[in-house]
Formats: C-alpha cells, sequence, structure tokens
C-alpha cells in the first residue's frame, strides 16, 4: 500500500545525484587486494555491526554474451551453480547457508554474473568456503537441471497471469529483437525446452573465469583475516587455460518511426505500457544531464509524467520513467498503466510532454529542486555494507575510478537549466520510439489505432 | 505486510557482546508533549541524513463497512493541501530541499517515513505537524485521489490472481473483526466514500495523542525538540478514539473457497486462526513460520518446490498485529497440479510437527535467521526508525524492541510443537483454490 513505487526514488545508482554543500559524504575509498590467481578484491572495514557483505561480478558471464538459440543460460546456469558440488548437494547447500541466518545469490545480469553473499561476521569464513565452492566445483547435475527447466517455464507462465509483470519482457523482446541486451534473463519457453544440461556446463566453462572477477568486501573484519579465508577459498579457482575472446555486442538498435505491440490480455481490467527510446552508455559524459532531466520529467513523485497522470488526473497510481545503461549503450524508459477506457487519453498525454520537454525544457526553479533532490537522497544509497561492496565491484567493473561520484556530484551542481534541455531534447523521443500495451485488446483497441498500425499479439501464445 | 523484523530481536540475547553501538536503548531521547505527542530521538551521524517517522495508531481495523480503505485513502491525501500548504506543495518543498518520502497503511497502523539532508530538519516538521490537522480534503482532488486508488487496486487485487484469491480467503476465514477486509478496501466503497465522513473519521485519528513521531539521523537534539515543541505544541489533543471492539468469534469447522478465473496458473492459500502478536504464543508460532517458510531448507519450500515440484514457490507465516489474525500458507502451485494433493501435502507437513516437534537444529537455525535478519535490518536509520514506530504501535512502547529478545529466547523447543497443535488445527482452517477456467484440479 506504499504511496508510490518504489522504483521512483530508487532510480539507477548511475541517476544518483550530488551531495548538498554543507555535507562532507564521500564514498570511502577501498583498499585493493590481488589475491594469487588474480582476482581483485577492493575492501573497506565497517565495525558498526558484526556483519560483512560481498559481491563479485565476473565479467561475461551475463545473457547478453549466451547464443540466442539458449536465451536463458547465463541465468539458468547461474542458479544451478548453487545446487550441488562434490562436496554438498543442493539441499546441503541450503540448510548450511540458512543455518547461519546467511544469504547467497549467484544471479546473471546482462554483462556479468554476480555473486551476493551477507552473514554475520563470525559466519563469513564458512559463507566463503560454500560460495568459493559453488564457483569452483558446481557439478550441474541432469536431475537439478531438469527441475530448474520445468521451474523456468512454468513460471513465465505465472508471468504471463500479471499483465503488470508481463509488459516488461514483451517490451524488451519489441525493442531488441534478437539483439543480445534484449534476452530475457528467464528465457523464453521454446529456448528453455530446447537447452541441455550439457549448454549448461558449456556456458560455465567458457565464462567463468578467476580472471574475469572482481569482488567487493565492505565489514567487521580486519585485512588480513580476510586475505586468509579469500585465499583458502575463492584463490584456490585455477584459470582453466586460455580464454576465448568475449564476443563483441553489436550496436544497439535505434527504432526508426514507431514500432506499437499490443499484446492481448482479455482479462484485464488495466492497460499496461511502456515506451522506449535509445539512452547513453553507463559512465557516459551526459549521465549528470540525464539525471537533472529524468528527475523532472519521471524520476520522482513530483516530476512531469506523475503529476499529469497521477496528481492531477487520478488516471493511474504510478507513471515514471527511467534510463537503463550498459557498456555499450542505454535505454530509455517510461511506464504507467491505466483502466482499460483510458488509455486513449493517456498516451495521448505522454505524448504531449515528451514533446514538451524536449521544445521548451523545464523551469529554473524545478532544475534546481532536481539537483537539490538528487543531491539529498544520494547518501542513503551507500548505507549499507552491502551497497557499498556492490558499488566499489561495478564502479571497478566498468574501471569508473572510486572517486566517479565525487566529480560526478559536481557537474550535477552544474547542470543548467539549457543543459537539462538540451538532455530532454537529446534523449526523449518524438517520433521514433517502441511502445507496447499489454491490456483486454476488445476495449483498448479503438483508442490505440490513431497512433498507427499495431501488431497484434495474444498473451497465450509462447513466448514473447 | 511487514512480517519479520521482530523477530529478529531474539538475537540481541544470543549475542548481547556483539550489540552495535550505534543502536542502544539508553541513547534514545523520549519525550512526550502536553497533547500526548510521543516523541523518540535517536541521534546517528553515519551519513549526512534524517529519517523522520510519524506513525499513527490508525489502520483498516479501526473502519466499518461502507468505509473500508478510508485509512489507505486519508494516506494518500495526506499529500493533498492544508489550508497553510497548498495540494502538492507538500512533495514540492520536500523535493526541493532534497528530501523523498513515502508512506503506508497497513491493519493497525499508518506510517509516514521522511528521509533527507539534516538542513531540511525545520521544512520537514513544519508540514508534518502541520498535516495533522489541517487537511483541507477539496472536491476535485479528493475526486482525483480515488480514481488513483481504484487504480491502485486494480493493480494490486484485481489484475493479480493470488491477490483476488488472499483477498477471498481472508475474508472467509475472518467473519467479524475488521480484519475481514482489505486495507485496500472493497471497490464499491472506494467509488463512493463521503467527504464529510473522511473528514470524521480523519478528525478522530489523526490528533498527536494518537501518534509517536520518531527521528533517527544526523540531527543534534536539543535543536530537533525545540523545533518540534514549536510546530507542535500548539495541535490540541483530540477524545480517544473509539476501541475496535468486535473479537472474532473462534471457527468451528474448515473452509473452504473456489474461484473459477481465467489464468494459466493456479493460486493456493492455507490460513489458519493464529493469536495477536502481544501473547505469549505469538513467539513459537514465529520460529514456527522460520522452521516451515523461510529459506529453501525450509520444510515446505523443500517439500513443495524442490522434492515434489508441485509449487514454484511457497511463502507466508505470522502476522504482527493488534487483534488476533491468521497465520497464512500461500503457494503458487504448478500448472496442472492437483490442488487438493498440495493441500494434503501441506497438511501432513503440519502433522508431523504437531506429531514430533521440530527438531534441536531447526529451533538453532530459525535462531540464527532471527539473530541474523535482526542485524541487517538495523544498519539504516529507516531499519532503525521502522522497528522503534513498529514497536510503539503494536507492541506498546518502543522499550519492548530491547527485551522482546527475552520472549524469543525464553521458548522452548516443545512449545512450538504445542502451539502448532493449538492454532493449525482442522476446525481454524480456511483454504482456497483458484482455478484456472477450463478446469486444472
Amino acid at each position: 500500500m506504499k504511496r508510490f513505487i518504489t522504483t521512483i526514488i530508487l532510480v539507477a545508482l548511475f541517476l544518483a545525484g550530488p551531495f548538498l554543500a554543507e555535507s562532507a559524504f564521500k564514498l570511502p575509498a577501498p583498499e585493493k587486494i590481488v589475491l594469487k590467481n588474480g582476482i581483485t578484491v577492493y575492501y573497506l572495514k565497517n565495525a558498526d555491526y558484526p556483519l560483512i557483505s560481498f559481491q563479485m561480478l565476473i565479467r561475461g558471464a551475463g545473457y547478453a554474451f549466451e547464443p540466442g538459440t539458449v536465451e536463458g543460460i547465463a541465468s539458468l546456469t547461474a542458479e544451478l551453480m548453487q545446487k550441488g558440488t562434490p562436496k554438498m548437494d543442493a539441499d546441503a547447500i541450503a540448510e548450511a547457508v540458512d543455518f547461519m541466518g546467511a544469504s547467497l545469490d549467484i544471479s546473471a545480469g546482462a554483462e556479468s554474473a554476480t555473486i551476493s553473499a551477507g552473514s554475520l561476521s563470525e559466519h563469513f569464513p564458512k559463507l566463503v568456503e560454500i560460495a568459493a565452492d559453488c564457483l569452483i566445483n558446481p557439478l550441474f547435475k541432469e536431475e537439478e537441471f531438469a527441475k530448474e527447466q520445468s521451474k523456468r517455464v512454468d513460471n513465465i507462465k505465472a508471468i504471463k497471469d500479471n499483465p503488470g509483470a508481463a509488459v516488461r519482457p514483451y517490451f524488451f523482446k519489441a525493442y531488441f529483437g534478437a539483439h543480445p541486451l534484449g534476452h530475457l534473463a528467464s528465457g523464453t519457453e521454446s529456448t528453455l525446452k530446447k537447452m541441455t544440461v550439457a549448454d549448461v556446463r558449456d556456458f560455465y566453462k567458457k565464462y567463468y573465469r578467476p580472471e574475469r572477477a572482481i569482488a567487493g568486501v565492505v565489514g567487521n573484519i580486519e585485512k588480513a583475516k580476510l586475505i586468509e579465508i579469500l585465499e583458502q577459498t575463492l584463490g584456490k579457482w585455477s584459470n582453466p587455460g586460455p580464454a576465448a575472446p568475449l564476443s563483441t555486442i553489436p550496436a544497439l538498435p535505434k527504432p526508426k518511426g514507431q514500432k506499437l505491440i499490443l499484446v492481448d490480455k482479455p482479462d484485464a481490467s488495466q492497460a499496461y505500457w511502456i515506451l522506449g527510446a535509445p539512452g547513453y552508455p553507463i559512465g557516459d559524459k551526459i549521465t549528470p544531464q540525464a539525471a537533472v532531466m529524468n528527475t523532472l520529467f519521471g524520476g520522482r513523485f513530483t516530476s512531469w509524467l506523475s503529476t499529469e497522470l497521477r496528481i492531477k488526473r487520478g488516471l493511474t497510481y504510478g507513471a515514471s520513467s527511467n534510463f537503463q545503461t550498459w557498456s555499450l549503450g542505454g535505454l530509455f524508459m517510461a511506464n504507467s498503466y491505466t483502466k482499460n477506457d483510458k488509455i486513449g487519453e493517456m498516451l495521448d498525454i505522454v505524448l504531449d510532454l515528451l514533446k514538451k520537454a524536449r521544445k521548451d525544457g523545464f523551469a529554473a526553479e524545478e532544475v534546481e529542486s532536481s539537483r537539490n533532490y538528487l543531491q539529498g537522497q544520494f547518501p542513503q544509497r551507500l548505507e549499507t555494507n552491502a551497497s557499498k561492496a556492490g558499488t566499489y565491484a561495478m564502479l571497478a567493473f566498468y574501471n569508473l575510478g572510486f572517486d566517479y561520484y565525487d566529480k560526478y556530484l559536481a557537474k550535477v551542481q552544474a547542470v543548467s537549466q539549457s543543459e537539462a534541455k538540451d538532455a530532454a531534447t537529446k534523449l526523449l523521443p518524438e517520433t521514433d520510439f517502441v511502445l507496447v500495451v499489454v491490456g483486454k485488446a476488445a476495449d483498448i483497441k479503438k483508442q490505440l489505432e490513431k497512433y498507427g498500425t499495431w501488431t497484434a499479439k495474444k498473451i497465450t501464445d509462447p513466448d514473447f | 505486510m511487514q512480517k519479520k523484523l521482530f523477530g529478529f530481536i531474539a538475537a540481541l540475547i544470543i549475542c548481547a557482546a556483539f550489540l552495535p553501538a550505534a543502536f542502544r536503548k539508553e541513547d534514545i531521547k523520549v519525550h512526550k508533549l502536553d497533547n500526548g505527542l510521543k516523541i523518540l530521538l535517536l541521534e546517528d551521524h553515519n551519513i549526512p541524513q534524517v529519517a523522520l517517522y510519524t506513525y499513527f495508531r490508525v489502520g483498516s481495523r479501526n473502519e466499518r463497512p461502507g468505509l473500508t480503505g478510508v485509512s489507505h485513502f486519508i494516506e494518500h491525501m495526506m499529500f493533498n493541501g492544508t489550508k497553510k500548504i497548498g495540494p502538492g506543495e507538500f512533495d514540492r518543498k520536500m523535493e526541493f530541499s532534497g528530501g523523498a518520502n513515502n508512506a503506508f497503511t497497513g491493519t493497525d497502523m499508518t506510517g509516514y517515513t521522511d528521509w533527507f539532508p539534516p538542513a531540511a530538519l525545520e521544512v520537514m516538521i513544519e508540514m508534518e505537524a502541520d498535516r495533522i490537522q489541517g487537511l483541507l480534503l477539496e472536491p476535485q482532488v479528493f475526486e482525483s485521489e480515488r480514481g488513483v486508488i481504484a487504480s491502485e487496486r486494480r493493480m494490486g487485487v484485481e489484475n493479480n490472481n493470488d491477490s483476488i484469491l488472499s483477498e477471498n480467503v481472508r475474508a472467509t476465514a475472518i467473519m467479524a473483526h475488521p480484519y475481514h477486509w482489505g486495507v485496500i478496501g472493497w471497490m464499491s466503497d472506494i467509488l463512493s466514500w463521503k467527504r464529510d465522513e473522511v473528514m470524521a473519521y480523519y478528525r478522530t485519528f489523526y490528533a498527536p495523542n494518537n501518534a509517536v513521531l520518531i527521528i533517527v539521523g544526523d540531527f543534534e537534539s536539543g535543536k530537533a525538540l525545540e523545533l518540534i515543541q514549536k510546530y507542535y505544541a500548539a495541535i490540541p489533543a483530540g477524545p480517544p478514539p473509539p476501541a475496535v471492539l468486535t473479537v472474532e468469534p473462534p471457527q468451528m469447522g474448515p473452509k473452504q473457497v473456489f474461484i473459477r478465473k481465467e489464468a494459466q496458473t493456479p493460486s493456493f492459500n492455507m490460513v489458519y486462526h493464529a493469536p495477536n502478536c502481544q501473547s505469549p504464543d505469538f513467539y513459537p508460532l514465529s520460529i514456527l513460520d522460520m522452521v516451515l517458510l523461510n529459506g529453501e531448507s525450509s520444510r515446505l519450500y523443500k517439500r513443495l518446490v524442490r522434492d515434489e515440484q508441485l509449487a514454484l514457490n511457497v511463502y507466508g507465516g505470522m502476522n504482527e498485529t493488534i487483534d488476533p489474525m491468521l497465520f497464512t500458507i500461500y503457494a503458487k502451485p504448478r500448472p496442472g497440479v492437483d490442488l487438493n494433493r498440495l493441500e494434503a501435502v501441506i497438511e501432513e507437513e503440519l502433522g508431523k510437527i504437531q506429531k514430533e516437534g521440530i527438531t534441536e537444529k531447526e529451533y538453532q537455525k530459525a535462531q540464527n535467521m532471527i539473530r541474523s535478519d535482526f542485524y541487517f535490518g538495523l544498519q539504516t536509520n529507516s531499519g532503525k526508525a521502522g522497528q522503534l514506530g513498529r514497536a510503539e504501535i503494536l507492541f506498546g512502547s518502543y522499550e519492548k524492541l530491547f527485551t522482546q529478545m527475552d520472549n524469543y529466547a525464553a521458548v522452548k523447543r516443545e512449545q512450538i510443537q504445542e502451539a502448532a497443535n493449538k492454532y493449525l488445527t482442522e476446525n481454524n482452517k480456511t483454504v482456497g483454490k483458484l482455478i484456472p477456467e477450463g478446469g486444472v484440479r
């Protein structure tokens, strides 16, 4: 029953802004540790709580590097790594982690796999031992593969029962087509059914390599002790021979004109949509201007989208926009939902707002408010051990430097009214975009006709 | 439902040696204004940020038929204009000052949660004090916000089969008590709330004597107290709000709910009447919750998801509520699974606990989870403020946060078995099944 969806506040970490001048808060610089096998670890001691958080990124083990024929294999591989080693079977791993009240999660993002772990300090050595065992010695048993594969197929059906959840995978497919950044971590019904456990083993062998691993550790532990623990565990991960270079990800698609997709879900009482267009790559110099601009357009509660769609007209509970960024490029996405008979009215307003932001930009007071907001909300993003550990790993992964935020924050502080407008003109779409609507076609089709020709899909058809 | 945090308190006794210096009862400064407003202040200068939380003793349990969902509606309207601060101004001023906020409504309490840089302390205190008494409920804004709530209900309930089922199951299990309806309220009530009734409800429950104000973070207590005095002291106390008198009668036999609806996947619920959070039985049942439902090694997850592959997920457990509510078991069944079989397997697992209890290892595991989660929850200003507020409203005093560990540590292993036998009984049970149209059973 939250007043508005949390994602509105938690705009991507990269959109975060500077601190107020009075606030001396900075991301503390971590110490660098290099294990004998080459794994780099960034470490910060925090003795305030008896806790330690760990996060490791493995370059290349994400879904953007998987072959399209086995879309979803990166995420399935990550999951199955926690399902058995020669020392411990899946139940033993779950039991050991739960017994400590700890957390261990291996997952696949676009460009990397992520291993996250956290526990009370006293359990940390055991937790790292288990994590390293999963990372170095996964068995990928046929039986576990079959279980997870069929579970994932069913899970896609569950997603399709919820239009608010289903709109996102439909959008990614519509926007990216066969481009690897449009791979769904979950896979699709068709690709999941085609996979074998041999595909999982191949993916693991090719992409999980110590020399591509970068980690962050923050918590109540001395450096010497940490090195000792890590050398005995992750340090035993040996390089399996020369690595094939990572494939090059092609340039991101740029929509020309409008691509419109309508997915029919006959029992939906509300229509859900995402509109997307090209964004910018991670670390790009436009980042501060884009952050100030998007905060105003759709990034917070009083943003234009939220004001016009929710606050003034009561059309929806939530409306927002954000940028997603990768090494090679990014994506702008706006989204909301409303009852079936209002979708045309809502989309008209959204398209008008995009036009208006590009043409007129924002008032000076709005731009000042956006800068203040980004500054004021920044410190809590780095409040916990886990968020610091994750940030160290991420900054190192993208080679941005640990003073990235200090510099970047100063730039946000200086974003002018005209720069905010320029960012809107450059990044907000007017005529070239992809728009996907999931809803009851019988009730909404007529309202959508004026926007152009729609490709029709049914929610019960396989895949997205 | 925020359900687990209090469980974590058990930890304190087990590892008192590790008690974080940043969170001690002695560091909390407690004040009460003449108008009854209770104030908890905890300085923590770790990051340049302040969490200001205001919790009111009001939620859907204080509502009545025709006005269901009104507590939540008022939560929304609290941002929509007072005599002093126009509609939308609260958010605009706050964001201009670098702040953000959220708010939530539950069955038993309504919370307003602000996070802002230290320099915004005065403007935030001023605006929070103002909206305790000055709401306008302007007709046009009222109607617009009604639409927002209707959309929220469509999103949260009507387009979500699991929620449709759990709303039905709860309303079937709970017959008389206001926990019968969900916090969002019935759609027909949402569409017909009257301004004067909403205003009367607001005036009844929004008074300083019905609230607790908590500030945690980078501020100076003396200064904060001065500002609170300045803006809150003149607000008059209200008469004590009416007590909730309805007591749910005992259930006298199992109940069942079936829903048939277009869907690709079924939904499944099984619930039992359970005690409130101040009952001594709350603690053994919370430990049982961990053993049955928390983590991949928990009994129901392992059996239903891992071993027999009957479900994609299983979750639920105890609710922390002022009046007795439900122990819930929600499962997301695999498509095509026999829901009677799913029910039988859950019953079999509950039966094992009733007959044999839990193992020493499971007992220890539950205690470890409780302890670890407690510390992870305490890392942030918001985590601390939230726990203090909930202890104050649900458990009667923030101090309970620091003594509840005794209650957890005092639970003997056999009490968990006793509690399972007392509450998880056939006559106390309601089962719900959402069957995809076309007839998967």
